[in-house]
């Protein structure tokens, strides 16, 4: 019976798509690239794509992909890349750091141009910069600008209208 | 543990993509979309594209809906089921929860006296409507007294019930016995979703006061809580001769709700609930109070894998003065269910549970009916297992059983299926079930008087050999949505019973005993509509046709005629409208047929009547002036006893 179900899990674990929320949010990560100035030193070569990275578990899959398929930022192409590690991340604009504590990866990134993204309660406190949450069934974004300026991230103040402001 | 909280957007995004609206005013509406949506959708996968096409303001304002995604609401894409949203109450005036489901075309909503609400689902509306199972976040609160619902213990704060599911129709297979008829969930909002301060205050007629108090916050970054008290008093209503009945009441509430995240895949949730209150009764008053404490752990392997663990304690006393009699239950129950893939194709649910049940029923001699013997356990054991198999893209099918153990038939199975034929915007669904309604102690152990009488004296002398109620159930339905603005629903059964209560006299005595000499067959259709006209006005509705043969099996002397006063044909209309100038106005009409008369019950005449609600709302403050039974001065539901018109104001605030 066991192995039956330790069977099951596997199976469903291997073909998991992505839940609804994390679709929706996959084109959050692609949306901001449209609301965010990055510092021209973020990119090495003026031909060097437009990296959206995933740090620890990707919830998105192959979804992502799909949806920066054909888009560019500034004429950029998009490049998705997968970290398991910190040490890792090299040339990334964009980071979804899906980290059960993400104070030490953020410690680590703090003032380099990667605009962080997260969906833990106090992502945005912990030297995050933009952080998912619910509210009312509805998804709704806290934004540190202050983390953002530090590293030299422009977020537009249309963005900054949409969420809530964290200001400390 | 029947409430797993699944956080699911709905197509419905695609939709505001199509309509490419720079604000959703929708919002409401889309709730309903999402809830029959997420019940077709096993995993919604949109459209990159379309999303993208989507500003953030238009994503931001979707409604993502907490669609209790458990495999139960899978199954139940092929049953007839009707949402009651919290937006839906509050807009209604309701006041009290068996109000609240007055909003359900598909029920028969009958108020007794002050205190007493009869509902039923399918027929048989009695005093013991005994085929409906209902449960609180997923506690069950179906009296094995009597086999029913005492509506007046059941106090939750409306304005924070999420939502109430209504299903019509056998859901025995995964929600136990009892649920014949229909299933009734009520589903309070997580603590994380009750956030901030409400308060507020209604004074009126025939409700006099009540005063609501609820607070939300956080502790560290994972744990949220919720704490609220109520209390509230009612009037008497009024005899048909104009004077004064005695039935004015009044209840003080309270409760809690923890939840806390452990992890990304563990959640763990606390809550508990008590009332004191107290009923006015001929001579002198009647007491009634309960608490609950329940916790529930939820582990998330995978979208279509998960396990539950769910354990409750309930207890419940009541006094009834008149007959001098009282009643105390206490009921503890622990039960989980696993759920997980197999394959592409099948998605296997699971579960077990056991309920401990203690029964003190105390009525004096001087009652001259009542409950022997005083002390019982009730206790119940049941498993299940259910399959959904996706047979193709489009058509899905659900086999599944459940077995249970309880202490008058020892074991009962309730199997089911189902299949539901999807298109983009219908549903064609079928069922097939089995579903049996056990005894109760008022079948089995009801004795009149409480002495033994000697066979040429009538008497009642309760019911050893009676046994579960049986139902076959044959419902054909279809969903649809023609455009993004309307949703139509329409359910048909045909129910056939067997076993149905009867009592007879034992050959040659005077004593009667409750048997199950009566037998039937039922059959109607449910029609709802949810429409909305423009973007400030949304109507929801509904008809419901019901007919039935109810008789005396061959050779048997009993009529059945008072088992159910049901109506042959009533309906609902809401609308709910918003005016310029943060101003609200609201209507929930109602109509029902005449109940006729039996050996036990008045004959009812047909009634119309309304609710209409005015207010202003801005800025996290609500005044709204609230009348109730309109239509007429007085009207009576069931029984004798009329029910009056009634007006209130209140005052909210939420912070």
């Amino acid at each position: 019976m066991l192995t039956v179900f330790l069977f099951a899990a596997l199976l469903s674990k291997a073909q998991t798509t992505p839940s609804a929320v994390n679709q929706v949010k996959a084109v959050f990560l692609y949306n901001f690239t449209q609301f965010v100035t990055w510092p021209p030193d973020a990119f090495p070569a003026s031909n060097s794509p437009f990296v959206i990275g995933v740090l620890g578990n990707d919830p998105f899959g192959a979804y992502l992909e799909k949806v920066v398929e054909g888009e560019t930022v500034s004429g950029r192409p998009i490049a998705i890349r997968r970290y398991a590690h910190a040490n890792e991340i090299k040339n990334c604009h964009i980071l979804f750091v899906n980290k059960e504590n993400p104070r030490e990866v953020l410690k680590e990134l703090a003032g380099t141009a990667v605009l962080t993204v997260g969906d833990q309660e106090s992502f945005t406190r912990s030297g995050g910069m933009i952080g998912f949450y619910l509210d009312k069934n509805k998804i709704r974004f806290h934004i540190n600008p202050k983390i953002a300026k530090a590293a030299n991230i422009t977020i537009s103040s249309k963005l900054l209208r949409l969420a809530n402001v964290i200001e400390d | 543990m029947k409430r797993q909280p699944w956080i699911e957007f709905s197509l419905v995004l695609l939709l505001c993509h199509v309509i490419k609206r720079k604000s959703i005013p929708y919002a409401f509406f889309f709730i309903l979309l999402a809830f029959s949506w997420s019940q077709v959708q096993s995993q919604v996968v949109f459209s990159p594209r379309d999303l993208k096409n989507l500003s953030v303001e238009e994503l931001m304002n979707l409604e993502v809906t907490l669609v209790s995604r458990t495999p139960e609401k899978l199954a139940e894409t092929a049953s007839a089921i009707q949402v009651i949203t919290n937006e839906d109450i509050r807009r209604s005036g309701a006041s009290h929860l068996a109000e609240a489901l007055r909003l359900a075309p598909n029920l028969q909503v009958a108020q007794l006296n002050a205190s007493t609400w009869l509902i039923s689902a399918r027929g048989f509306n009695s005093i013991f409507s005994n085929k409906l199972l209902v449960m609180i976040d997923g506690r069950t609160v179906y009296t094995p007294l009597y086999g029913g619902v005492l509506w007046e213990q059941q106090n939750v704060l409306l304005e924070d019930i999420d939502r109430i599911e209504v299903v019509s129709g056998p859901g025995g297979t995964l929600w136990g016995a009892n649920a014949v008829n229909g299933v009734i969930n009520i589903v309070t909002k997580s603590a994380k979703a009750s956030q901030g301060l409400y308060a507020s205050f209604a004074a009126g007629s025939f409700l006099k006061n009540k005063a609501s108090l609820r607070y939300g916050g956080k502790i560290g970054e994972k744990v949220w809580f919720s704490i609220f008290g109520q209390h509230f008093n009612r009037d008497n209503t009024t005899l048909p001769n104009g004077t004064h009945y005695t039935d004015a009441w009044k209840m003080t509430s309270g409760g809690f709700k923890v939840d806390w995240d452990i992890s990304s895949r563990d959640a763990l949730s606390v809550q508990g609930g008590y009332y004191d209150g107290k009923r006015k009764t001929a001579g002198t008053p009647s007491p009634l109070n309960g608490q609950n404490v329940m916790a529930r752990w939820s582990r998330q392997y995978s979208t279509r894998s998960s396990l539950a663990l769910e354990v409750y304690f309930d207890r419940y006393y009541r006094a009834d003065a008149p007959t001098f009699s009282s009643d105390k239950m206490n009921t503890v129950n622990a039960d989980f269910q696993h759920r997980f893939g197999i394959g592409k194709q099948h998605t296997l649910i699971w579960g077990a549970g056991y309920r401990y049940v203690k029964d003190d029923a105390d009525f004096e001699i001087r009652s001259g009916a009542g409950i022997l013997p005083r002390y019982k356990r009730l206790d119940q054991f049941d498993a299940f297992v259910q399959d959904e198999i996706a047979l193709t893209n489009s058509l899905r099918l659900v086999l599944g059983t459940k077995l249970l153990h309880n202490v008058y038939t020892n074991w009962e199975w309730q199997p089911n299926a189902r299949i539901a034929w999807q298109k983009t915007k219908s549903t064609l669904w079928g069922a097939v079930s089995r579903a049996v309604r056990t005894p109760s102690r008022f079948d089995v152990d009801y004795f009149l008087p409480l002495t033994p009488q000697p066979p040429n004296l009538p008497s009642v002398a309760g019911g050893p050999n009676f046994v579960s109620e049986k139902l076959m159930a044959y419902e054909i339905g279809y969903r649809v949505q023609p455009t993004h603005k309307s949703s139509f629903s329409l359910s048909t059964f045909y129910n056939v019973y067997r076993d149905v209560y009867s009592v007879e006299p034992l050959p040659n005595t005077l004593t009667y005993q409750i048997q199950n000499g009566s037998e039937g067959r039922s059959w109607g259709a449910e029609l709802l509509a949810n429409y909305q006209l423009l973007s400030r006005w949304r109507l929801r509705g509904g008809y419901t046709f019901f007919a039935k043969e109810l008789e005396a099996k061959k050779g048997r002397n009993f009529n059945p005629a008072y088992l159910g006063n049901d109506a042959r044909n009533q309906g609902m209309l809401q609308s709910i409208l918003d005016l310029p100038g943060n101003l609200q106005l609201d209507v929930v009409a109602r109509y029902i047929d005449p109940l006729a008369k039996t050996f036990a019950t008045e004959r009812v005449p047909s009634y119309l009547t309304f609710d209409a609600r005015f207010a202003y709302a801005n800025k996290g403050w609500e005044i709204a002036v609230v009348g109730q039974n309109l239509g007429q001065e007085r009207h009576t539901e069931f029984g004798i006893i009329p029910i009056p018109r009634g007006v209130f104001a209140k005052i909210s605030a939420r912070f």
